[in-house]
């Protein structure tokens, strides 16, 4: 089954839409979903040029293509847990908060909290993603736990935030504070970022470009070889933050290092 | 008439013990308050009645009209935003909850501009503090990182800290430790003992590098931590870990800097680390007045200290998202309330021109900078001069402000009270 | 006010007036019991359904500083428990640390009409008094802190009763608190300098008396004073593996009184039960515990079950809380509060997995099993510390089963019953002991009897609970699955004589009332005119000695509880 949800011009265009219903299994069946704009509770149609084109026993069978000003819908792909969605321009915040299973590709930019709390399943941002990327909620102890975020662009400020499990892996740069509080799971950071995996306890980071500034907090321990796009990297191997009793691992190329050697005391 | 004991309306120092005297509606003087005190005493510039503007003009209205135009402009909004609360009284503050949940609307704080960091770092690793009281009598050791108490809080030194005697603590002038931590040197830092001078933007590193050496990793500290001698963070490490009793105040200086809400989890964390060897408490340098009453108020009502977001039923809460300054920088608003604040004073540009172009009300004492971005202006009495309530010092400890004298303007409660009531009706 | 209610075939368990389960009317007239109906009065019909008086938590933490603080920290836990403004219902948040109102309405749909916060710290007072009035559906009081208290050290001291008297006199009046709480006396002013007292005979820094010599003077206070309920006591050592040794000692403190009123409450004695050297080896002491409090009528104690799940610590006990930060790495809130009292907060998961939450779980049940008299032992969760309150009826289940409890042996950690007697313990509760326990013990053990609480004979006030179980057709335990549903949603809950909850749902806007108490004094023992206690006043504390008083307007509806003081 293909869904197709084109947005209508809307009076407001800047009030955002919640739309935690957009996910698969709800389109098995006719039903009357509705979605927020605002306070005012409206029918997806309202909102929305429905189109649906053939049938689905299973969710994993259908696909939702989202199309239009996309910009300001939040939480589509909420608790997902089969079949794709697929998103033609940009999405906004909190886009597959929770998922646990199926696909989600982006083809234009994410916002903030792009797989907040996630279990499992894939994103794929094609653009940039905004601040929080592959984190948690406040106060909560543990962000993503599983499944796999990758973006091609650059990404905001604290990503993977108290990553507990699964993959992020980031092709463009990152904000500040890559990592921090990540206690499991894998960071990978093509690009440049700067102080990355502050007071981190656990898990695997990986920058790839200038790690900018690093923190005093982290322990040298030895050399390791990585691969990254095809290519081998010589990588420092540091462990901390001892700030925080950690046991994280985080990897810097080796280059970056020495070429900073100069102006960093420690090093 | 000489009042005594009055509560300043000013800053969250809430000083309850200034010595005002009134003649009629007018104060003529003021005792044992700052600068800024008698300045909020005594200035006057006061809207008479609720003003209007049409077209480009403003004009005079009625309590009655700016009221129900005030409610239909809510009632209309699909994304509306009650936002200030930190000038008024507890009372308010609450009505301006319950209407913020009939109204589905997002209800914000000032801490959105000031202290709403340290409050996402509060919900991380908790928060050892104390009242003021605990660290007169006691301290023997003050750090103040990022704040500027002199300028900002200026009796803060001499009623809580580095200048009064407590208990245990005789001579304060002599027995006190002062550390001042900024980016640059301030009046504050002329009186520290223990200046420590960061490099804009370093205050995570210093914090972290601290932390590493009160739990005997400091083998790992560079010769220099942004800018801070790898010496005089031991130096700093080992006055406080020979405190008796240490108390750390932060201001904007540490929670608007880059790393934001980290900066405050980190000296949290230092203060929990330094815990396990001597008694250390941490508190943030509230500045809006009563704006730690309108966080205890939001969170008894709703479970959250700012940046509440009814438009669903429920309260939703994620600073980033529903924060003010962020919804306004997005345009999302297509109404707003403001209390008892001036946003057009404290917002960026962006969100004060958003705020120009929506239907904005504004109940405030004062003309001010949101007097220009607003369609009504209702002016109200002013909690602890004309009118009174509830406060909360920015150490949790609620005061009941006294009012002077009466002139006849309602206040918060009236006003807000008929909003509501025009609210329920309509929402049934 | 309503014309009147008459509920007709209620089955009535009313301890303080002898009904142990007969079927019967109860009027309802102008908020009280009545004789009669009058004319007109809406009839309900209980079906022979269990009727009680509106229930009563004698300890819980639901409104003040420390509570507010433990929402204000935990969004993770607000967004477990919401709903969106509902009839007159408000908007809640919250699981283990709900908001005021969504306490409220669970309490009142519970069947709960009074609720004792277990902590307010004088200086503080304003605050715990603004959220009474967001917690409308049920009657508040709060027990009042002086545990650090200087001025009472001072007269401990001195050994000066008559002036400890006077304090405590002066400051329930002014913060307008109901009873004297000690919570790990001595141990909150040694936590100022990040220091604990470790035993009853450790002297507090500096000012050099024991927590047993605060604990004894603090007595003999509250008896001159004549204060309706006793001293209310949080031990020295909660917590702390071997630890009954201190309750031990501390109950042998409480002296007989006249009457069968008790000189001494112990709350969540539970956390202060345990044998052992460690947490390798933390053992149930309850037996010990139950021991000497059968042989006390002087002493009364409530449970402080722990459930298995999440929930919220908070206590004024601050170095307790400490230690658990260091046990948990999890956060840690703290708040000190000058010349009086501390207060510590953190989160914690009690798991099935975990032996010593294991021990602590059986060691509640076994105090309420193994304390011959109910009226001794009354049914808490220390709430949220032990549970949330939503918890009451599982334990209540708990209790009247025996099945269930062999049911949860084989959730459990296997090695529990070498550390615990529980599992060896074959009584099952009545619904008798379970009124005692929730209502009419509460109601006795805080004096408040006398102004209509706890009871349902003429006078009374019209506090009724109806729950959904019918105890001529159930037997409790086998049925214990009814008997927590039954009892976690009345049919109806009475309060003052109105219908304020009906099958779960809240119908009506509250209006409660803060029960506080003022003890006459003669005037040269007034301390607001004593110079030595204003001069230090206006000296120490940072608000001023006028500033401190709670106003009348922070209680619309206050009831204050006078009594002449023996001085």
């Amino acid at each position: 089954m293909r869904v197709i949800l084109k947005t209508r011009p809307r009076k407001k265009p800047h009030v955002p839409i919640e739309a935690e219903g957009i996910i698969p299994q709800n389109f098995l069946r006719k039903n009357d979903l509705t979605v927020y704009e605002g306070n005012r509770e409206r029918n997806l149609e309202d909102l929305f040029f429905v189109t649906v084109e053939g049938p689905a026993v299973s969710p994993d069978q259908v696909e939702i293509i989202l199309t239009g000003d996309t910009g300001r819908i939040k939480r589509v792909g909420e608790y997902m847990n089969a079949g794709r969605i697929i998103i033609e321009g940009d999405i906004g915040m909190h886009c597959g908060n929770f998922m646990s299973a199926g696909e989600i590709i982006i083809r234009g930019n994410a916002d903030a909290w792009l797989g907040r709390e996630m279990r499992g399943g894939r994103i794929l941002c094609e653009g940039t993603a905004g601040d929080y990327c592959g984190a948690g909620y406040r106060g909560e102890k543990r962000g993503m736990r599983g499944g796999t975020i990758e973006v091609m662009g650059n990404a905001g400020d604290f990503v993977a935030e108290y990553l507990s499990g699964g993959e992020v892996i980031i092709h463009g740069n990152c904000g500040d504070l890559p990592g921090v509080e990540m206690r499991g799971g894998t960071l990978v950071i093509g690009g440049n970022c700067s102080r990355p995996c502050g007071n981190m306890t656990g898990g695997t980071c990986m920058v790839i470009g200038d790690p900018g500034e690093l923190l005093p907090s982290f322990r040298r321990n030895g050399s390791t070889e990585v691969e990254f796009g095809g290519k081998k990297f010589r990588m420092a191997v540091f462990r901390g933050d001892v700030a925080n009793r950690g046991k994280g691992t985080l990897l810097v190329k080796e280059e970056a290092i020495i070429s900073r050697s100069g102006r960093d005391e420690r090093l | 008439m000489r009042i005594e004991d009055v509560v300043c309306p000013f800053c969250g120092c809430l000083c309850d013990d200034l010595v005002v005297s009134v003649e009629g509606t007018k104060v003529l003087s003021v005792e044992n308050g700052c600068t800024l005190a008698t300045e909020k005493f005594t200035g006057d510039h006061r809207l008479a009645h609720p003003i209007r503007r049409t077209g480009g003009a403003w004009e005079k209205t009625t309590y009655d009209d700016a009221i129900r135009e005030t409610a239909e402009i809510l009632l209309d909004a699909e994304r509306p935003l009650l936002y200030g609360w930190s000038g008024t009284f507890v009372e308010a503050q609450t009505l301006g909850v319950h209407m913020a949940e009939l109204l589905g609307a997002v209800i914000d704080n000032t801490s959105t501009v000031c202290h709403g960091p340290s409050i996402m770092a509060i919900q991380e690793v908790g928060h050892p503090g104390c009242t003021l009281g605990q660290v007169k009598n006691r301290a023997d050791v003050i750090v103040y990182w990022g704040a500027n108490p002199i300028e900002a809080h200026p009796r803060h030194m001499s009623r809580y800290t580095t200048f009064t005697d407590g208990f245990f603590v005789k001579s304060a002038f002599r027995e006190r430790k002062v550390i001042v931590v900024d980016i640059r040197e301030t009046d504050s830092s002329e009186i520290a003992d223990e200046f420590v001078k960061v490099t804009p933007g370093g205050d995570y590193a210093v914090l972290t590098a601290l932390r590493m050496i009160v739990r005997g990793k400091g083998d790992l500290v560079p010769a220099t931590v942004s800018g801070v001698t790898r010496e005089q963070l031991f130096r700093v490490a080992e006055i406080c870990l020979s405190a008796r009793f240490g108390a750390i105040f932060f201001g904007l200086g540490l929670t608007m800097s880059r790393g934001k809400s980290k900066n405050i989890r980190n000296a949290i964390e230092l203060t929990e680390e330094l815990n396990r060897h001597t008694k250390f408490t941490i508190s943030p340098m509230r500045g809006h007045w009563n704006v730690y009453g309108s966080n205890e108020v939001f969170t008894w009502i709703t479970g959250y200290p700012y940046a509440v977001d009814f438009s669903r039923g429920i309260a939703f809460y994620n600073p980033g998202e529903t924060t003010s300054v962020d919804l306004l920088r997005r345009k999302e608003c297509d109404a707003c309330l403001v209390v008892a604040s001036d946003p057009g004073a404290h917002f960026p540009r962006a969100c004060a021109e958003h705020l120009a172009s929506i239907p904005t009300v504004q109940i405030d004492p004062h003309v001010n900078a949101t007097t220009h971005l607003s369609r009504i202006q209702i002016p109200v009495a002013v909690t602890g001069i004309d009118a009174e309530g509830t406060a909360y010092r920015m150490d949790g400890v609620p005061i009941r402000t006294r009012k002077l004298f009466s002139t006849g303007y309602p206040d918060d409660v009236a006003v807000l009270g008929r909003v509501y009531s025009l609210v329920k009706e309509a929402k049934g | 006010m309503t014309q009147g209610i008459l509920i007709k075939n209620a089955y009535v368990i009313d301890p303080l007036s002898g009904i142990r389960g007969e079927i019967m009317d109860i009027a309802i007239r102008d908020g009280r019991i009545v004789e009669d109906a009058l004319p007109g009065s809406e009839v309900i019909d209980a079906g022979g359904c269990l009727t009680l008086p509106g229930g009563i938590d004698s300890h819980s933490h639901v409104c003040g500083t420390k509570v507010n603080f433990g929402r204000y920290m935990s969004p993770e836990d607000m967004r477990a428990g919401r709903t969106s403004r509902k009839g007159v219902m408000h908007v809640t948040s919250g699981y283990s640390v709900p908001t005021t109102f969504g306490n409220s309405y669970r309490y009142s749909t519970m069947g709960y009409t009074t609720v004792l916060e277990g902590a307010m710290a004088p200086l503080e007072a304003r605050h715990t008094h603004e959220e009474f009035t967001a917690t409308p559906h049920q009657d508040m009081l709060a027990n009042t802190l002086f545990d650090g208290n200087w001025s009472v050290m001072e007269a401990v001291r001195e050994k000066d009763v008559k002036r400890a008297a006077a304090i405590v006199a002066w400051t329930l009046a002014a913060v307008k608190g109901f009873a004297i709480k000690l919570t790990n006396p001595g141990g909150t002013e040694a936590w100022g300098w990040g220091k604990d007292v470790s035993h009853i005979h450790d002297p507090v820094p500096y000012f050099e008396v024991t927590p047993a010599e605060i604990i004894s003077t603090m007595i003999q206070a509250n008896e001159i004073l004549r204060l309706p309920h006793s001293v209310h006591l949080h031990c020295n050592n909660l917590g702390v593996p071997g630890n009954f040794r201190t309750t031990l000692e501390t109950m042998d403190l409480a002296p007989p009184a006249g009457g069968d009123r008790q000189t001494l409450y112990l709350t969540h004695v539970q956390f202060h039960s345990y044998g052992g050297t460690t947490w390798r080896d933390i053992s149930s002491k309850s037996e010990e515990i139950a021991r000497s409090l059968n042989s006390k009528p002087q002493v009364v104690i409530d449970m402080g079950q722990i459930m298995f799940g999440r929930t919220t610590t908070m206590t004024a006990d601050g170095p307790m809380e400490f230690k658990l930060y260091m046990l948990h790495h999890n956060k840690w809130s703290n708040h000190d509060v000058e010349l009086e009292t501390g207060s510590g907060i953190i989160p914690v998961y009690y798991s099935r997995k975990s032996l010593v939450n294991c021990v602590m779980w059986a060691i509640g049940l076994e105090l309420a099993l193994l304390a011959k008299n109910p009226w001794q032992c009354l049914l808490s969760t220390d709430n949220p510390n032990g549970a949330p309150f939503v918890k009451y009826p599982e334990i209540i289940a708990l209790l009247m089963s025996r099945r269930m409890r062999e049911n949860e042996r084989e959730e459990i950690d296997p090695r529990t019953e070498h550390y615990v007697p529980l599992f060896a313990l074959d009584r099952e509760l009545d619904w008798y002991d379970i009124a005692v326990m929730t209502r009419a013990g509460q109601a006795k053990a805080m004096g408040i009897t006398r102004i209509g609480k706890g009871h349902l004979s003429p006078g009374a006030q019209a506090d009724v609970a109806i729950y959904p179980l019918k105890p001529d057709n159930l037997d409790p335990s086998v049925d214990y699955q009814q008997v927590m549903a039954g009892f976690s949603r009345t049919l109806y809950t009475i309060k003052r004589g109105r219908v304020v909850a009906r099958d779960g749902d809240v119908v009506v806007e509250g209006a409660n009332s803060t029960i506080w108490t003022r003890s006459r004094v003669p005037p040269e023992y007034d301390m607001g005119s004593d110079p030595e206690f204003t001069r230090k006043f206006d000296q120490y504390y940072t608000v001023r000695l006028r500033n401190y008083p709670v106003q009348d307007v922070y209680l619309p509806r206050g009831v204050c509880i006078e009594t002449e003081a023996a001085l």
